[in-house]
This record gives structure tokens, C-alpha cells and sequence, in this order.
């Protein structure tokens, strides 16, 4: 009896040693490589979210780990807005913290600043494009490396405007619904609406109001301290009647179109035109690689000029930890991601990225049809900025819910544009 | 004497000891500190963590209306769902007793749904609701099928419903139909034989009979529908316009993509607080029920 005692005491202790070392390892992830000397290899841990790019940094992780002797990368992806942001506070609640991952720029800067190392001092600043560098700037002092450029607008497909027998490119509203009626008259449904997704209403939707204010960042910051108003504001007056003309000619249920649906409906040929971007290039090719198709703006007025424009952001960009042990090893890889031969290889070819560095060239066979079209925007000086990383934490379903109501008929222009405004009063709150 | 006394101390650690421990480690350890940041204004990231009183809980009774709707989204779920999957639960126990030949097979249909994981399943019928109930409906021309389900408050509402009886109504049949094993044949006998018909057999032997069963039913029903939360995310995600958001769903939302981790264990207590005394009411309320052959 004693013996039997005894014996399941010391199986018990040893469990529990066993889950106290399953805790201890979890703290300090890279106390043991950090520390250790030249002939030993250290892990590099980077947490990203961009999907699309997954298989080619696999590809890119091994030419690294060839030419660094020693270093390993240790890549994992998580995808999609939110839940990105969720998995990485995991990372760092149970001390798993990666040692480079991704920051948004903005809001979602000020949330992360305590754990991000100051990057200003890094060789590729110089050469990063003026407008990338802002989301990430504070201070005067950057803290993350632009992923890359990104625009939208609305995708269009160019042979069935052809075949409709619209040979001007809509710049403006009545343009647009002009455009819309021979699309309709010849058959095709104008206009592929994915309500079903929050994003595409509430961040690059609602975008649009923001951008043609005459000063963004002013306005943004006018809402944030009580002085400009979403409601009665007549740029957002205009971007509804522009959520209405592609409702009007749209598909039947909006509302459960979900991402995927609309870009089958695109790519098939059953839709004309719809509100995406160049990051779409990827999935139309698998499914109609020979699809003839451009970026059109999105018109919210009759100002052809002012409105002959797209909407380019950075969607992303890397950031190192603070507290990682093996900031300088991060900070060499983010380096040669931008400078040697074969970072910039992949940046334009494999992740088919329109590069935010002016010493990074993309040629249009690498960018596809779509990304040509927003380089050839941007390099024009027409381009609107991206504002939706400065609105407050958790607004995209906040408004995403306020549009989707309005779209379901549940309120009125008048009455969306003022629960807009309540929503942003209640989360910049604290 | 002192030698048993310590080998008393010495099986009690060794048969309770594990399970407390991994209790005070996932489950005590994290609540007392959920409730530490109820009291904070912390944003879940940056290190600095500022104590705020009872303002978190002032700002839920008094200004937050998305966590009353989600609230009010929830207790209507609840009792429809708690109802429907019980009663289901139990008709399909009821006649699967019977000598069926399909009978094993027709157990292991029904209880089937459970074994795949809530999530998966969300985005199987989504699919269902969105596909395959268009396609239906465009070859037969029905009004039922040609409803944006997910599309409109009432319908997302009702498919939630649906998806979650069909999910667990088969768990509680398995427990219904081992508690109705357990009714002694020799009092069913005696009731057919002074004449009872089925109906009054049913209602005044079965039922009383299987109520420790039904004790544990409504318990498991309500606690799961009450914390539904992974039908709810890949289903609707809360919409449309989050009119389907389940409380799980928006004290996730709050700490998570809204950065209010304070706020959202301030709403997580209150919520536990409530599923608490609800649950607890209703098992002393059925236990009361319950009574011997």
C-alpha cells in the first residue's frame, strides 16, 4: 500500500514538473537561441497574414536559409482582417511572441507601438516611396517597412463594355449609370455586389468619402475631436448615391454575396463590373486566365477630373518586436528583402507585388493587367489615399452592420450617414 | 493512525489532486484574472493596464446597446433552441426504442452532426443555405427555398436555429433513449394492462421516469445555446447587420477587434453571472421533478 503511495505521488510529481516545463519553454521563446554561440542555428520567427503570398515565402525561406548559414526562418501565415489581429495578441499573451509579424500602419500602430523597435535608422528608408512611409510614421520616427502598393476600384471587364458598345470609360456618376443601362440593355448584369463581406462595404466603400474630402486626415481628425461630422456631410451624401446605383444595377442578394461569389460572377463573364482591386489579379487568372479586364475609378460626382482617380494604400507592413532577442538578425532579413537581388526577385515576380521602393522594379507582365493600371494611376498623380486604418478599433463591423441595415432598407441616407456618426463617437471613446 | 491519515491525504492527492490542479490552472487562475482586467481599461496589447473602477460596467448598463440586442438575439435563441432540440431530442428516442430494423442505423444518422465540429458545419450550411437552396429553389419555383436565408434578420435568424436543432438534438436522443431503456417494463405492462392508452402512459409514467435524463438535456441545452458561438461566426458572423450577434459573439468582438479587453471581461463576468443563476435555477427546478418508480 505504502510502495503504491509512493509510487503515483512521484508520477504526479512528475506531471507536474512536465507542465510547469510546458509553461517555462512558453516564456521565453528565444532566451536558448539568442544566447547561443556561432555554430548553433537561430530561429527567426515571422507571423504574417497575407495569404496570398504563403507558398512563394516558403520558396523565399529556403534561398534565405542558403545564403545565411545559421539562420533558419520559421514562417507561419494566419489570414483575414480581425482574426489576424486576434491570433497574434495570443501569440503574445502566452509568450510566443513572433519576432517579425505585420502592423496595418495608423489605429493599428498606436495599439502595437509598445512592442515595436523603431526602424528609421534601416538603409531602405531612404529609398521607400513618400506616401508608404506614412501609416507607420510617429514622431517623425518609422516603425514598419511597407509590404507593398495596393488599388481598387472598380474592376471591369472589357470585352463585354465592348460588346455593350461603350467606348468612353465612365468618369462620372451619370457616366457610370449610362455605362450601366447598355450593360443592362445588352444583357449582362452591370455590377457584382460581395455586401456579404464587411470589408468591402465598410473599408473600401466607405473609403470613398473619406478620400474626397479635401484634407483625409483633417476630417478624421475632426471626428475625433468633435469637430466635423459624417452626418449632413455632402461628400458622403454623394458616395451614397453611388452605394445605390450599384445596388440598383447589382446582382439579387447582395447581402449574401460573399467574396468568392463575386469574383466567380466576375471572372465567368456574368457581371460586368465590380468593386476589387489589383490583389484579385491571382484568383481572376486561375479561373479565366485570358479575361480581358481594367480598373475603372469609382465616380461619386459630375467632376470627371476629380474623380478619375484610385484608391492606393499599403496594405501591410512588417514590423519587428521590441523585445525580440534577435532584433538584428530581423532587421537583416527585412534589408535584404528590399535590396539584395534576390528579395527584389521575389517581391516583383513570385508575390507579384507593385513594390513600395523606388529601387524595386515591376514591369507590367509581372503586375498582371490590374496592377499595371494602378501604377500607371499613381505614377499619373491620380490616386486617393486608403483612411480606413484610421478609423477607430472594431469600426469595420460597426459600419459594416450600419450599411448592411441600410442596403436591407432598414434606414435611410440621412439615417445611415448619422449612425455612422454614433459609431464613431462610441468606439473612439477611451 | 497517523499512518492512515496520511495515506488518506496521500489518495486524495493522487485521485483529486490532477484534476484541481488543471482546474485552478485553465479554468480558476484565468476567470480571477479576467476579472482583474473587468476592472481596467487594458486594450490587450501595450503593457500598461489602468485600473477604472466599475466604469466597464456603468458603460454596459447604461450606453451599450449592441450587448442588450445581443442579449435579447440570445434569450430568444435560447428558449426556441432549448425547446426544439429537446422535444426533437426526445421524439427520436421515443420511436428509435421501438423494434425498428434501422434501428442502429438510424442512431448513428441522427447523432452523426455532432461528431463534425461546429465550425465546419456553419460553413457546410452556409453553403446549403446559400447554393444549394437557390438552386433548389430556382428549379421548383418555391418561395421557401428562394429566400435570402442568411440574407434578412428573421430567416439568418431561424437558419441558426435549424442548424443548431440539427446538431444536438442527436446528443440529447442518445441520452433520452438510455433513460428510456431504464423505464422498468414490469409498470409499462401494468399501465397497458388497467387500460392505459399511449398518450396517458407517455404523459403520466415515461416523463416522470426520465426526468434525471431530462435534468441533464435541459442543463446541456441551455449552456449550449446560450454560449453558441462557432455556428454564429461561420454562419452569419453576427449578420445580417448584426442582428444574429450572440453575446459570446460580442464580448469576443469587444476584446478582440474593438481592443477593449477590459470591457469585454467586464461583459463576460456579468454573463457568466447570468448563465450561472439561470442554469442553476433550472436544475434545482427539474431536480425537484425528478421521482422514483
Amino acid at each position: 500500500m505504502k510502495k503504491n503511495t509512493k509510487l503515483t505521488l512521484l508520477l504526479l510529481l512528475a506531471m507536474t514538473l512536465l507542465l510547469a516545463a510546458c509553461g517555462g519553454t512558453g516564456k521565453s521563446p528565444n532566451a536558448g537561441s539568442g544566447g547561443s554561440g556561432g555554430g548553433e542555428t537561430k530561429t527567426l520567427k515571422i507571423f504574417q497574414f497575407k495569404v496570398e503570398i504563403a507558398e512563394a515565402l516558403n520558396r523565399l525561406k529556403a534561398e534565405y536559409e542558403k545564403e545565411h548559414p545559421g539562420i533558419k526562418l520559421d514562417i507561419q501565415t494566419v489570414g483575414g482582417g480581425a482574426d489576424y489581429g486576434a491570433a497574434l495578441k495570443a501569440k503574445f499573451a502566452s509568450g510566443e511572441e513572433p519576432d517579425i509579424f505585420n502592423n496595418g500602419g495608423y489605429r493599428d500602430l498606436e495599439t502595437w507601438l509598445g512592442n515595436l523597435e523603431d526602424l528609421s535608422d534601416q538603409p531602405w528608408v531612404a529609398d521607400t516611396i513618400e506616401v508608404a512611409k506614412d501609416p507607420m510614421t510617429k514622431d517623425g520616427k518609422i516603425y514598419g517597412q511597407p509590404m507593398n502598393l495596393e488599388g481598387y476600384g472598380f474592376l471591369y471587364n472589357k470585352d463585354l463594355f465592348e460588346k455593350a458598345g461603350i467606348t468612353d470609360v465612365p468618369k462620372t456618376l451619370s457616366q457610370l449609370e449610362e455605362a450601366a443601362k447598355k450593360l443592362e440593355a445588352s444583357g449582362v448584369t452591370p455590377f457584382a455586389n460581395g455586401y456579404q463581406e464587411l470589408w468591402v462595404l465598410a473599408l473600401h466603400g466607405l473609403n470613398v468619402g473619406f478620400a474626397h474630402q479635401d484634407d483625409p486626415n483633417g476630417f478624421v481628425q475632426g471626428l475625433n475631436d468633435g469637430t466635423a461630422s459624417i452626418a449632413g456631410n455632402p461628400v458622403f451624401e454623394q458616395w451614397i448615391k453611388l452605394l445605390d446605383l450599384t445596388l440598383k444595377y447589382g446582382n439579387k442578394n447582395p447581402l449574401t454575396t460573399d467574396y468568392n461569389t463575386e469574383m466567380t460572377m466576375f471572372a465567368n463573364g456574368e457581371v460586368a463590373m465590380t468593386q476589387q482591386g489589383n490583389w484579385t489579379q491571382v484568383q481572376i487568372d486561375g479561373i479565366n486566365p485570358n479575361l480581358n479586364i481594367g480598373i475603372l475609378p469609382m465616380p461619386i460626382n459630375e467632376d470627371a477630373e476629380a474623380n478619375d482617380k484610385l484608391y492606393v494604400g499599403v496594405p501591410n507592413n512588417w514590423v519587428i518586436n521590441k523585445n525580440s532577442a534577435m532584433k538584428e538578425e530581423a532587421k537583416e532579413f527585412l534589408n535584404w528583402l528590399v535590396t539584395s537581388e534576390t528579395g527584389k526577385h521575389y517581391i516583383a515576380k513570385e508575390f507579384k507585388f507593385i513594390p513600395a521602393f523606388t529601387t524595386i522594379e515591376a514591369t507590367s507582365e509581372d503586375l498582371g493587367d490590374l496592377g499595371a493600371e494602378v501604377v500607371k494611376y499613381s505614377q499619373d498623380g491620380k490616386a486617393l489615399s486608403w483612411n480606413f486604418n484610421k478609423f477607430p478599433d472594431g469600426a469595420m463591423n460597426e459600419f459594416g452592420s450600419k450599411i448592411q441595415a441600410y442596403i436591407a432598407g432598414k434606414s435611410d441616407a440621412a439615417r445611415l450617414l448619422e449612425d455612422l456618426q454614433k459609431s464613431w463617437d462610441g468606439l473612439k471613446a477611451k | 493512525m497517523n499512518r492512515k491519515k496520511t495515506s488518506q491525504l496521500g489518495q486524495q492527492i493522487v485521485f483529486v489532486g490532477p484534476a484541481v490542479l488543471v482546474f485552478v490552472l485553465i479554468i480558476l487562475i484565468p476567470f480571477v484574472s479576467g476579472l482583474y482586467y473587468s476592472f481596467t481599461s487594458w486594450n490587450g496589447v501595450s503593457g500598461e493596464v489602468s485600473w477604472i473602477g466599475l466604469d466597464n460596467y456603468k458603460h454596459i448598463f447604461m450606453q451599450d446597446t449592441a450587448f442588450r440586442d445581443s442579449f435579447w438575439f440570445t434569450t430568444r435563441f435560447t428558449i426556441i433552441g432549448v425547446a426544439a432540440t429537446n422535444v426533437l431530442g426526445f421524439a427520436l428516442a421515443y420511436f428509435l426504442i421501438k423494434p425498428l430494423k434501422s434501428r442502429n442505423v438510424l442512431r448513428t444518422v441522427f447523432f452523426m452532426p455532432n461528431v463534425i465540429g461546429g465550425l465546419l458545419l456553419g460553413f457546410i450550411w452556409q453553403f446549403i443555405f446559400v447554393k444549394g437552396f437557390s438552386a433548389v429553389g430556382e428549379l421548383t419555383g418555391l418561395a421557401f427555398f428562394n429566400q435570402p436565408w442568411l440574407g434578412t434578420e428573421g430567416t439568418a435568424f431561424w437558419a441558426i436555429v435549424i442548424v443548431f436543432v440539427w446538431q444536438t438534438a442527436g446528443y440529447l436522443m442518445v441520452i433520452y433513449i438510455s433513460s428510456l431503456n431504464n423505464v422498468p417494463k414490469d409498470i409499462l405492462e401494468a399501465a397497458e394492462i388497467d387500460g392505459a392508452s399511449r398518450w396517458q402512459t407517455l404523459r403520466t409514467i415515461i416523463i416522470p421516469l426520465i426526468m434525471p435524463a431530462a435534468t441533464v438535456c435541459l442543463f446541456l441545452a441551455l449552456s449550449w445555446s446560450f454560449k453558441m458561438f462557432d455556428l454564429n461566426l461561420s454562419l452569419t458572423r453576427g449578420g445580417p447587420f448584426g442582428s444574429t450577434e450572440s453575446v459570446a459573439m460580442n464580448i469576443y468582438n469587444e476584446a478582440f477587434s474593438n481592443n477593449r479587453y477590459g470591457l469585454g471581461t467586464a461583459k463576460a463576468i456579468i454573463f457568466f453571472v447570468i448563465v450561472a443563476v439561470i442554469t442553476s435555477i433550472q436544475v434545482k427546478f427539474t431536480k425537484s421533478k425528478e421521482v422514483e418508480a
